[in-house]
């Protein structure tokens, strides 16, 4: 548990690179969250760990390119955000960390989530079970919901599974749902457009790089169109997102430095368990419930609120 | 040489060393062993009292996690169902999941055992009437102990979760189930922290691990519990009481449980051995370092002390090897201020007493050369006795007759066998009358009486001495006659002033006399005759009453311008047919031998006659 003090301080010599893989934009709120998390770890950028970035928005490919040549030596860890682990499955001679909503045993890149036994490990945000839950909570705000709009970015592993499972949940709850896929940043305007046009009484999105980074103009487009709106981050809630329900995404990114910690030291990536989050928060924006002209001052959602934005 | 010195053997140094080392090294060592030994004790007791308290108080706050999960519940089922649904039966699971963050899900059921709520942070809620439930172990352990704590299973194989039931006060009031996930007892565990590097696990009952700082073991699941059933089991046979074993990572560890209660699980406080042991290591260390600078000291000290005991003794031992050995002017040097100091003073002391009596004993051999053995004793007292001085003293002069044919015709060892015979029969006599002898000259013999010490009637002294002289050679004379020697013996006596002392050169001193009486004496025993004892007139004038003197009238003596009166001392030791004439022709004047001869003639050998 607690090093030596020498065994510190040498690691602490050591230069540590870390090759940062995201199919986000910058500036990136995850790659934050990390970096903070190795901060508090005791890592001092440029004096005994390196950050190399590799953004590729949208196009997964890229990266495929850059992480082909990749090869042991080149970097000590290797961190990819989100989609971008699809991009990494290949790589098998370098420690691998990643954050995902969706299933990496599905993934395939772990082989259990108590024994990775790969070079793999992480953290997965079950964003599939809770999709179906974001629609019920949706409904509990808003039990006049009786058409969906389904806005997903199919460029996003999982995505499929997502809604599939947010379509059976709004069956069950009375819902017509209705699928506004896209396929990356280029084609949200049009979806949104879609959505406009769909005659949806509410509006759902899949939490995933594209509409986090769009986040403020996806809440602004659904109170301009009278939608309650249900998103997976409370970042989006903060843009101006009625409600979102799901993991903290920047906690989580925290998190995972501890990981990268203990990989640089010399753990092995197929021996950490890969984690799941336990506590998940509800944010309710009352400004934009007051734009849409709700009172969620009866609804019980207000009890049930971890973070309210007034 | 040098390394000799440097390090001195003998065994007085070395039992000295190994004395004064063995009493100080001892103790010392005496003393860590027993600090150590009792600090290890404490440290083990106060080891155990410590980590028992942090897992009873680790207990007792997992047990309030616990506690506070069925308190919470108890709100749930407060009051009984009834036909329709209401809202607070709807709300309360839901303003539960808010509550009690570590419940993942929530079924409260009816007095039936119906589902009435679910309540999920995952999956979608259910209000109204579900499944029937009234089988489910969980509600049959509710409704039979009011609470019930389900077993700890590894949801997706890897993250702890745990069934508690609570049933209502009134069977009406249904029974609440919270799925409850462990890991968040993790915040209980890791805040708890045992000195520096210890820390508290939890265990359930069958040793799945339920709590660790590390999370990512619990996330292991099954695959921890390998290393943990081994601790558990350890310290199962204990009854929890404070054991050294290994952790997980094979870390040596201390570590003590303590049972939670309800639900059965072990709370396991744990501390690496490296710091429960610090302070007694470090207490260890100290004592060694301090033994190690005892010995070091004592050896020194040691060193130093025996060499001071030794190094005199050893001082004292050459010393009296040197003063043994005759160097009486060795001086042992030592300075200690002890009683070894006197120890050398005593011994210098002897040496200057052996010195001044090997010098008086030298002395007393000188004179017992001419003394008597108890005269040399009393002249050692005095020096001044054996001064030069002008002294009343008796010479007696004695010589064999007819030595000279003897010597020329005999063989050298029977010369000198006889010679041998005669000084020991001349010396027996003087010592005994204790006369100074001063000289044996082949034949003849030079004794003195009066000096060096002065005795009563010298005269009379000297003529018993002459007398008895006269007997014990003639005694011989007869035993060498029996041999066919011819030989008889002369003896002259006179008194009178004369100078004596020693002379000589060196350590070859010798007593003797110098002045006429010497002379006349000589010249008397010159003209005796065999067994003849002539003495001069002081002699003769002096014994007169005391023995029979036989004047011979007067008679011209070598070396006297007037002729003296020699007497002849009657005595009974005149052999018949001794005489021999060419012996007195030679050496007797031819006046005395024509006396000699009438008297013999005239007389017969009794009877000296007056030549006059």
């Amino acid at each position: 548990m607690a090093r030596p003090l020498v065994a510190r301080a040498q690691e602490a010599a050591k230069l540590h690179r870390i090759l940062w893989i995201s199919t986000q934009s910058q500036p990136d709120p995850f790659f934050d969250g990390f970096r903070e998390g190795l901060r508090a770890q005791g890592y001092v950028e440029g004096k005994n760990v390196v950050f190399e970035l590799h953004y590729a928005p949208g196009d997964p490919l890229a990266l495929r390119k850059i992480v082909s040549e990749l090869k042991r030596g080149d970097v000590d860890l290797a961190v990819s955000s989100g989609p971008a682990t699809r991009a990494m499955t290949a790589v098998t001679e370098v420690p691998v960390l990643f954050a995902l909503s969706g299933d990496p045993i599905a993934l395939g890149v772990v082989k259990s989530l108590a024994q990775p036994g790969t070079n793999f490990t992480g953290a997965t945000f079950l964003s599939l079970e809770l999709a179906g839950k974001r629609v019920e909570l949706l409904k509990d705000v808003y039990p006049e919901l009786r058409r969906l709009a389904v806005l997903s970015n199919t460029d996003h592993p999982g995505e499929q599974s997502e809604w599939q499972a947010t379509q059976q949940a709004s069956r069950e709850l009375g819902i017509e749902p209705v699928y506004v896929p896209f396929f990356g940043a280029n084609e949200l305007d049009d979806a949104l457009t879609t959505a406009a046009g769909s005659h949806a009484d509410g509006i759902i999105v899949f939490p995933e790089p594209v509409t986090l980074v769009n986040r403020t103009r996806i809440a602004e487009f659904a109170v301009a169109h009278r939608m309650p709106s249900m998103f997976g981050w409370s970042e989006y809630c903060e843009a101006g997102g009625l409600l979102s329900y799901g993991a903290n995404q920047r906690a989580t990114y925290f998190w995972l430095a501890s990981y990268a910690d203990r990989i640089l030291r010399g753990e092995s990536p197929a021996a950490l368990p890969v984690v799941q989050p336990e506590k998940f928060e509800l944010a309710v924006n009352l400004k934009t419930a007051k734009l849409l002209g709700m009172d969620l001052k009866i609804s019980s959602i207000l009890f049930r609120a971890t973070k309210v934005i007034q | 040489m040098r390394s000799k010195r440097l390090l001195p053997r003998g065994s007085l140094f070395i039992k000295y060393f190994v004395t004064l080392f063995i009493v100080v090294v001892v103790p010392l060592i005496f003393g860590a062993v027993g600090e150590a030994w009792f600090g290890y004790r404490d440290q083990w007791r106060r080891l155990d009292e410590v980590l028992q308290a942090e897992a009873r108080s680790a207990a007792g706050k997992i047990q309030a996690f616990t506690d506070g999960i069925r308190d919470q519940l108890g709100w749930v089922v407060q009051f009984p169902w009834t036909q329709d649904e209401d809202d607070r039966h709807r709300i309360d699971p839901l303003r539960l999941l808010q509550q009690v963050p570590a419940i993942a899900s929530i079924t409260v059921v009816d007095q039936t055992g119906t589902e009435r709520v679910f309540a999920s942070r995952l999956r979608l809620n259910r209000i109204g009437r579900g499944v029937d439930m009234s089988t489910d172990p969980a509600i049959l352990g509710a409704r039979a102990n009011k609470v019930w704590y389900g077993a700890v299973r590894y949801q997706r194989d890897s993250e702890p979760y745990m069934k508690i039931a609570v049933a209502g006060n009134v069977a009406a009031a249904g029974v609440a189930v919270a799925d409850v996930n462990l890991k968040l007892i993790r915040d209980v565990v890791a805040a708890i922290k045992i000195g520096k590097t210890g820390y508290i696990i939890v265990v359930d009952d069958s040793g799945r691990l339920i709590a660790h700082p590390d999370m990512s073991l619990v996330l292991r699941g099954v695959a921890s519990s390998d290393d943990i059933s081994r601790l558990n089991n350890s310290l199962n046979a204990t009854n929890g009481a404070a054991v050294v074993t290994t952790a997980d990572g094979g870390e040596a560890v201390v570590a003590v449980s303590v049972s939670v209660g309800d639900p059965a699980w072990n709370v396991i406080a744990v501390q690496p051995i490296s710091e429960a042991f610090e302070l007694i290591r470090a207490a260890l260390w100290r004592s060694l370092i301090l033994v190690a600078i005892g010995t070091l000291i004592t050896l020194a000290l040691a060193y130093w002390l025996a060499n001071r005991m030794s190094g005199p003794i050893r001082q004292l031992e050459d010393g009296a090897k040197r003063i043994g050995a005759g160097q009486f002017d060795y001086r042992i040097a030592i300075s200690s201020g002890d009683e070894l100091e006197q120890l050398a003073r005593r011994f210098n002391g002897m040496a200057e007493e052996l010195a001044t009596s090997q010098q008086k004993s030298e002395r007393i051999h000188r004179l017992k050369r001419f003394l008597a053995p108890q005269v040399a004793e009393l002249v050692e007292h005095s020096d001044e006795l054996l001064d030069g001085q002008k002294r009343e003293v008796v010479a007696i002069f004695g010589d064999l007759r007819g030595f000279t044919s003897f010597s020329a015709r005999a063989e050298p060892d029977e010369i000198m066998a006889a010679l041998r015979e005669y000084y020991e029969a001349v010396g027996a006599a003087i010592t005994r009358h204790e006369a100074t002898l001063i000289q044996f000259a082949g034949d003849g013999v030079m004794v003195l009486v009066n000096a060096p010490i002065e005795c009563e009637n010298p005269a009379h002294r000297a003529v018993l001495l002459a007398i008895d002289l006269q007997a014990a050679v003639q005694k011989l004379a007869s035993t060498w006659s029996a041999k066919g020697y011819a030989m008889g013996f002369g003896v002259g006596i006179a008194m009178g002033p004369a100078t004596v002392g020693t002379v000589g050169y060196k350590d070859r001193l010798d007593y003797t006399a110098i002045g006429n009486v010497v002379n006349l004496a000589s010249r008397l025993c010159a003209s005796s005759d065999d067994a003849q004892i002539l003495a001069d007139s002081v002699v003769a004038e002096r014994v007169k009453d005391s023995f029979v003197l036989v004047p011979l009238g007067q008679q011209i003596i070598k070396g006297y311008n007037y002729a003296l009166k020699v007497f002849a001392v009657s005595h009974s030791e005149i052999p018949a047919e001794s005489f021999d004439s060419e012996v007195r022709s030679v050496e007797v004047q031819p006046n005395l031998v024509d006396l000699y001869t009438i008297a013999q003639r005239i007389e017969g050998p009794r009877l000296v006659l007056p030549v006059e």
